[in-house]
């Protein structure tokens, strides 16, 4: 570890040059907290106050347990290349041999994936972990995918080679192509998600940004490093040394010269990699692990590795680890192809600008993300809250994207809601203190200039999870980060004792703050829900809640799935509603609303900010809407953003603008709650037909019209064959062929269908993708490892909505109508839908 | 402009056939049993009525009846005119004995009316017995202001009523002006089969019941009881009705055990015949062990256990719902209701001192049309009868809570506790209200006590600290009922009237000079911007006459707004229009 003073540290972060943000993300189990674990040890920045204190990884003691990371931990760490020379590696050109790194652990399991999600918005690069074994996994996919997405330019560091070489014993050649295979699948998803401006950003162990290493016995190496051993000793370039170490390259040692072809006079010449990267290392572990007592100290030598007195001593496994560790320390290998490989801030704002900011790209704001300029306006992300030691308080998380933040300045807090020129999620306050963050100690930092990453004091209770902080009066907000995973399974929670009702409302609140993903409400019919991605997240909040935020015992019900209320046709005539005083009407058509459409409406590809003209645009173009239409949405909803869509198709309609308010009031709140079971509704489109108005205003108010405009929406959605939507997890799991049988049977009597299975090259391992419902997910983890005695892993992330099968929800013999029945008693109203004459008027 | 004329007449508005329908569900009149001369005298308590107005001295009566009983108003007016015109003869005839004497002096009695000053002087000494010769009036009073339940002064006043006989149910709420004769026309019963009813629910003979009825079956208590009792039933108490709201059990007396001990009424069951209404199940459940109901209506006799918890909670979604609303709308729903008024300026207080912004409306009976032409409010207080302040549909656009519940709603999150016991009685938020005062005067009185005027120059203290945070603002609210924070949920929170009552004599001098606004400025009050003025501003599309040019969105193929061309209309006065400056062109 490395002492440093707050000042130092300070020091490092004015040259946002030497400084590289990134996280480590991969699948679960794939060792990024391991990996990360080395990393500390050997470069983590303390300040020299906490020197000799607990390790920092340590967090969450049910982390340890499970072995499983919940929450993303930052820390930062110190790092020099080795050479100076190398300084001219760097694409952009890096005068200090000085570099700060902040380094961001994830979480790997899907559940928790929004953890992942927050901590990539605050950095440029990442460290992409690939267990050489398994491979690239479900959540591998999903991470990369995010991160491209965010313009994160990825490096790959291929771990437990250990693995490969110790229980596998595989051969040099096997191990190679063992890499290539990986590699390549780590390219394939890369390139499916290339980015224009991000550019190409596939990896290549001969472009130095792939590593291979062990973060169990610490060690790592790249391509790039051996090549400079070698070039010295060969004599010849580095880069092209680089190149031969890698792909078809192979030395014959007989005419001393590297050809592309491995067949020499009938002979197997053995590959470049082969031959000069693994191995030394073949050679070591063959060495160590069969007791080859001899060999060692010659083999250690030759390689330059010094053993102290008492290490000499040691045998097997554990003389293996520190021959390793010394022959190829993983701290250099990775902290160097961090260095010359990830983006700085200057770098990497420059191309994520766009992405990262809501305003145009030629406002004050937007010039000062673009140039990472600590002399701007100040433009800050906060991207989650850190819960402190001071019980119902949070230190804000995020990153000073433009300009410089200090204790005691006054800033704007943008909350998501915010837009510019309105009040709404705008608070002024000073910030108390700002912080370091490393791992789980802060430390009070007078300022923190742009690029870095940083904790803020006293802002935490105007901001929910995240938000936009800017000392500019114009500056739009930061975009909201978008999840891949939603809140789909929930609980109701109440208290045991009807006095301890405060603290469980005021854990609620912590509880909503501390995750980004968790949802806390209380449902119409009173009672308190917690929603999480998935079974075990929600667990983890529910364990959270009841032991740490609310602290006070809880009854907790059985998992509950949300439905949504759709149409499934057009409503078989145009249904009418009159007000309560008869003298205005409304008659409105409920069509489905395309799927394509509503997932561009939840992914915000579609919204109500948007201009209405590119809206109608998109809506023609791609979804085959008559412009027109496209062009009259009058709102989307629930919460003016849901997917449902209120289309006005009336010709020459006195007064109409004066009762669009109303109207769209209505809209709203029959869209919250649906007809058939006060589920929100989705994937809907009203179109308003005609509407005859009063022709005094008094008699065609709000009062005329919210009420009325709610009834015809449900009698148009009666009468076009209502149905529900139910939510579909997207199942990807791992399995050795002859478990497969037991997963198909699991799914099967579970609703779920197997829609692709790829077997892995080179493995027994077969990927499955299959759909299965929500609601039939619960104890599927258990029921499925029952089924494959353990070999199954499944992951689950919510996918879609799928129609509910099995008959109309308004029929009571059928699945769906029980499901309505059982719900609307849940809820406390009549357990009858009422019919769609309930809403409608004759003429 | 010449133009042909259109064919048919543009569709602006509802053809008058539609003009006069009634919103509200019609009852069918035909359905209702019809009454003969002998149960309409016994149901209307005929005789009870006359003799109470007679007792009282009253001239001017007003009948209020229920819209089911409407039918029966003029008969029951015949049945009362005729009856209080028999006894006023015959009393008549007893008084012109006792008379007598004076009679010889004073000569006729129609003279002596005539004379008003001796007439004044004969009620100073002989009572009113002089005016009992005068005709009462007679004044049905049908459509009721707000609810059937409550006792319609207002009307009454109209027609000068010196008392209101008020028939049906009622919630017996304490009225401010007039006298009430209450007529709950008592229906029949089938004491035989309740009785079963309630050995097959309580086969326990020492089982602690409370037997209670809906208003109009609580004469049959009485005689239910001693049937039960001989029946050998030890430990049910019948209740009697008081005119109580805020009693344990509403109206109604209670054990005398649980007049000490409020706790020992969870020991009893409640048995209830007919259907209450649903405030009194919310009131009563949480403090009896469990309630049933005796159905009338129904065939089957079968006591039906109910269940509160499910109103309740929604009740309390509504609760915290409302805990972040900005804008209240204090629905006045009642002008008879003793204190109303001070329940009232309750609820603008409690609201004003979390911050919130009340706006007052008297809008008779509530109803989902008239409540829903207010959108910038939140939500709704109603100040009405314990009876009525119930309201739980889910035609309103934004909920309806009763003062107690916005007690509830805006107390801090980290005290408020919903243990299921509910009130609908405004006058239990008004005692508790009294309660805090006197606590508070008690505090105040020792801290003075203790170090003289020191507490107010802590205040003062803490009022210049806060001014000085002045710019930061006010942290958002968590939304209980949405789960995210909610900005602008205490928009008068800045606002400091306290302050300015204070500043004296400059202060009167801004409020009185006019300041001319700017144009698009909003009004402000105490430095904040009206919250409806903002709201109208921002959330509203829709402003007024001439602001739809914005909003225009038709557009033609180039994207551009489609409109007609603007022409120069007419100008001056009905004698001669001009168009433009041209007089010729009229």
């Amino acid at each position: 570890m490395v002492n440093f003073t707050v000042e130092e540290i300070r020091g490092l972060m004015d040259n946002p040059k030497n400084i590289r943000n990134m996280s480590v993300i991969a699948h679960v189990d794939h060792g990024k907290s391991t990996l990360t674990d080395s990393l500390v040890q050997r470069a983590g920045i303390i300040s020299s106050a906490k020197a000799g204190e607990a390790r920092f990884t340590d967090t969450r003691p049910d982390e340890q347990e499970r072995g499983v990371t919940i929450k993303s931990t930052a820390i930062s760490l110190f790092a020099q290349l080795l050479d100076e020379e190398d300084l001219k590696d760097i694409p952009v050109p890096t005068e200090k041999n000085e570099f700060l790194i902040n380094l961001i652990d994830s979480p790997g399991h899907v559940d928790f994936s929004s953890e992942v999600t927050a901590a990539l918005r605050v950095t440029d690069g990442a460290l992409v972990v690939v267990d050489t074994v398994e491979g690239v996994c479900v959540q591998t996919e999903t991470v990369l995918r995010q991160a491209l997405g965010e313009r994160i330019k990825p490096v790959v560091v291929i771990n437990k080679v250990d693995r490969a070489l110790l229980e596998l014993q595989v051969s040099k050649e096997d191990l190679y192509q063992n890499f290539s295979r990986v590699i390549e699948s780590v390219n394939v998803v890369i390139s499916t998600y290339f980015d224009k401006t991000l550019g190409d950003v596939q990896v290549y162990p001969d472009k130095g940004t792939i590593a291979f290493g062990s973060g169990l016995h610490g060690w790592a190496f790249t391509v790039r490093q051996f090549a400079s051993k070698y070039a010295k000793k060969f004599g010849v370039d580095k880069n092209k040394m680089m190149e031969r170490l890698w792909g078809d390259n192979y030395f014959n040692p007989k005419t001393k010269k590297w050809t592309k072809n491995g067949d020499y006079e009938g002979q197997q010449l053995e590959r470049a990699f082969c031959q000069f990267i693994l191995d030394p290392i073949f050679r070591i572990f063959n060495a160590v692990m069969n007791f080859k007592k001899d060999e060692i100290p010659k083999l250690c030598e030759k390689l330059e590795i010094k053993l102290a007195g008492d290490e000499k001593d040691l045998e097997g496994k554990q003389l293996l680890k520190v021959i390793m560790k010394k022959f190829l320390p993983a701290a250099d290998a990775l902290l160097e192809m961090m260095v010359l490989h990830l983006p700085s801030p200057v770098t990497a704002q420059k191309y994520r600008m766009e992405t990262l900011y809501e305003g145009p790209p030629d406002d004050e704001a937007a010039i000062a993300i673009r140039d990472c300029d600590p002399k701007g306006t100040l433009m800050l992300y906060v991207s989650k809250m850190v819960p402190t030691s001071d019980k119902g308080r949070f230190y804000a998380f995020g990153r000073v994207f433009a300009g410089t933040v200090r204790s005691g300045l006054k800033v704007r807090i943008q909350g998501p809601n915010y837009t510019p020129g309105k009040k709404e999620d705008l608070f002024v306050k000073s910030i108390q203190r700002t912080i370091l963050m490393m791992g789980r100690y802060t430390e009070p930092i007078e300022d923190v200039p742009a690029g870095n990453i940083l904790g803020l004091v006293g802002i935490d209770q105007f901001l929910l999870k995240s938000g936009t902080l800017t000392t500019s009066e114009t500056a739009h907000n930061m975009k909201v980060m978008k999840f891949s995973v939603s809140p789909v399974v929930q609980r109701s929670v109440e208290v045991k004792n009807a006095n301890d009702l405060p603290k469980l409302v005021e854990g609620l609140k912590r509880l909503s703050k501390s995750d980004p993903c968790v949802l806390t409400y209380i449902t119409e019919s009173g009672e308190h829900v917690v929603a999480g991605a998935g079974e075990l997240h929600l667990e983890i909040c529910l364990k959270d809640l009841e032991e740490d935020h609310a602290g006070v015992p809880l009854r907790i019900s059985d998992p509950v799935v949300q439905y949504r209320e759709s149409v499934a046709a057009e409503s078989r005539m145009t249904a009418l509603s009159k007000s309560p005083n008869k003298h205005n009407r409304l008659y409105v058509i409920a069509a489905p609303l395309s799927e394509e459409v509503s997932k561009d409406i939840e992914s915000g590809k579609i919204g109500p900010r948007d201009d209405f003209k590119a809206r109608a645009r998109i809506l023609a173009d791609e979804h085959g809407w008559d412009v027109t239409d496209a062009r009259k949405i009058w709102c989307f909803g629930p919460d003016t953003s849901g997917a449902n869509v209120l289309v006005d198709q009336t010709k020459a309609v006195q007064y109409l603008n004066e009762i669009k308010d109303s109207v769209v009031s209505g809209f709203q709140w029959a869209t919250k709650e649906g007809p058939v079971a006060e589920e929100p509704m989705r994937s809907v489109r009203f179109n308003i037909m005609d509407v005859t108005l009063h022709a005094d205003a008094i008699h065609r108010g709000g009062g005329q019209i919210i009420p009325t405009a709610r009834r015809v929406l449900y009698a148009a959605t009666l009468l076009a064959d209502p149905s529900l939507l139910e939510p579909v997890f997207l199942v990807e799991i791992q399995v050795p062929e002859n478990a497969m049988g037991g997963i198909y049977s699991v799914l099967t009597r579970r609703r779920g269908h197997v829609f692709e299975e790829v077997q892995r090259p080179g493995t027994p391992l077969f990927n499955i993708k299959a759909y299965l419902p929500v609601n039939e997910s619960f104890g599927f983890n258990a029921d499925l490892r029952s089924n494959t005695s353990g070999q199954a892993f499944p992951q689950m992330v919510f996918d879609h909505w799928q129609l509910l099968p099995g008959g109309s929800p308004l029929d009571k013999t059928t699945m769906p109508g029980k499901i309505v029945e059982t719900m609307r008693k849940r809820k406390g109203i009549k357990p009858d839908v009422p019919g769609y004459e309930n809403y409608y008027d004759k003429l | 402009m010449v133009t042909s004329a259109p064919a048919v007449a543009p569709v602006l508005s509802t053809p008058d056939t539609h003009v006069f329908e009634d919103p509200t569900p019609p009852i069918d009149t035909a359905a209702l049993p019809k009454l003969d001369d002998e149960q309409l005298y016994l149901q209307y308590e005929i005789k009870r009525t006359i003799e109470e107005i007679r007792g009282g001295g009253w001239k001017r009566i007003a009948l209020q009846f229920p819209d089911d009983m409407l039918m029966d108003a003029p008969r029951v007016y015949e049945a009362l005119r005729d009856g209080l015109g028999n006894k006023r003869k015959s009393e008549g005839t007893a008084n012109g004995a006792k008379h007598a004497e004076e009679r010889v002096v004073y000569g006729r009695v129609e003279e002596l009316e005539q004379d008003v000053q001796k007439l004044e002087l004969e009620h100073a000494k002989g009572g009113n017995q002089g005016r009992d010769q005068e005709e009462e009036k007679l004044c049905i009073l049908a459509d009721t202001s707000y609810g059937a339940c409550c006792v319609d002064e207002v009307a009454a006043e109209h027609v000068d009523a010196q008392v209101v006989v008020h028939y049906g149910r009622s919630c017996l709420s304490p009225t401010a002006r007039l006298p009430v004769i209450y007529v709950f026309t008592t229906k029949p019963l089938d004491l035989d089969a309740v009785a079963a009813t309630f050995q097959e629910t309580y086969p326990d003979k020492d089982a602690k019941v409370i037997l209670m009825a809906d208003i109009p079956y609580s004469s049959h208590i009485k005689a239910f009881y001693s049937k039960l009792q001989a029946t050998g039933y030890t430990n049910i108490f019948a209740t009697d009705i008081i005119h109580n709201p805020s009693s344990a059990l509403p109206n109604r007396t209670v054990p005398a055990e649980v007049e000490s001990d409020a706790e020992t009424l969870r020991q009893y069951s409640l048995f209830h015949i007919s259907e209450p209404p649903s405030s009194l199940l919310l009131i009563v459940s949480s403090r009896v062990a469990s309630v049933q109901i005796y159905p009338t209506g129904s065939t089957d006799n079968q006591a039906l256990p109910v269940s509160t918890a499910m109103t309740l909670r929604r009740r309390y979604a509504l609760v915290t719902r409302l805990s972040t609303a900005s804008i209240f709308g204090i629905l006045v729903n009642t002008l008879s209701v003793a204190n109303y008024l001070s329940a009232l300026s309750h609820v603008q207080d409690v609201i004003k001192r979390a911050g919130k912004k009340s706006y007052t409306f008297v809008v008779g009976k509530v109803n989902a049309a008239k409540v829903a032409n207010f959108s910038e409010v939140d939500g709704w207080v109603v100040i009405g009868c314990w009876e009525s302040s119930l309201i739980e549909s889910k035609d309103f656009w934004k909920p309806i809570i009763t003062p107690w519940e916005l007690e509830l709603a805006l107390t801090d999150e980290r005290e408020r506790v919903w243990t299921g016991e509910w009130m609908g009685d405004f006058m239990s938020v008004l005692r508790k209200e009294k309660k805090d005062v006197e606590e508070e005067g008690m505090d105040a009185d020792r801290t003075v006590g203790e170090g003289e005027a020191e507490p107010e120059a802590e205040a003062e203290a803490n009022g210049e600290g806060d001014w000085d945070d002045e710019s930061d603002s006010e942290p958002p609210v968590f939304d209980l009922r949405t789960g995210r924070y909610v900005s602008q949920s205490r928009p008068m929170a800045r606002a400091r009237p306290s302050r300015d009552t204070k500043s004296g004599p400059g202060q009167a001098k801004v409020a009185q000079s006019l300041i001319k606004r700017a144009n698009g400025d909003l009004a402000q009050i105490g430095g904040e911007v009206s919250p409806a003025a903002e709201f109208l501003r921002s959330k509203r599309t829709w402003q007024g006459l001439g602001s739809d040019y914005e909003i225009a969105y038709e557009y033609d193929d180039d994207g551009k707004v489609k409109g007609a061309q603007m022409e120069e209309g007419r100008s001056g006065i009905a004698r001669g229009y001009v168009v433009g400056d041209d007089p010729s062109k009229a």
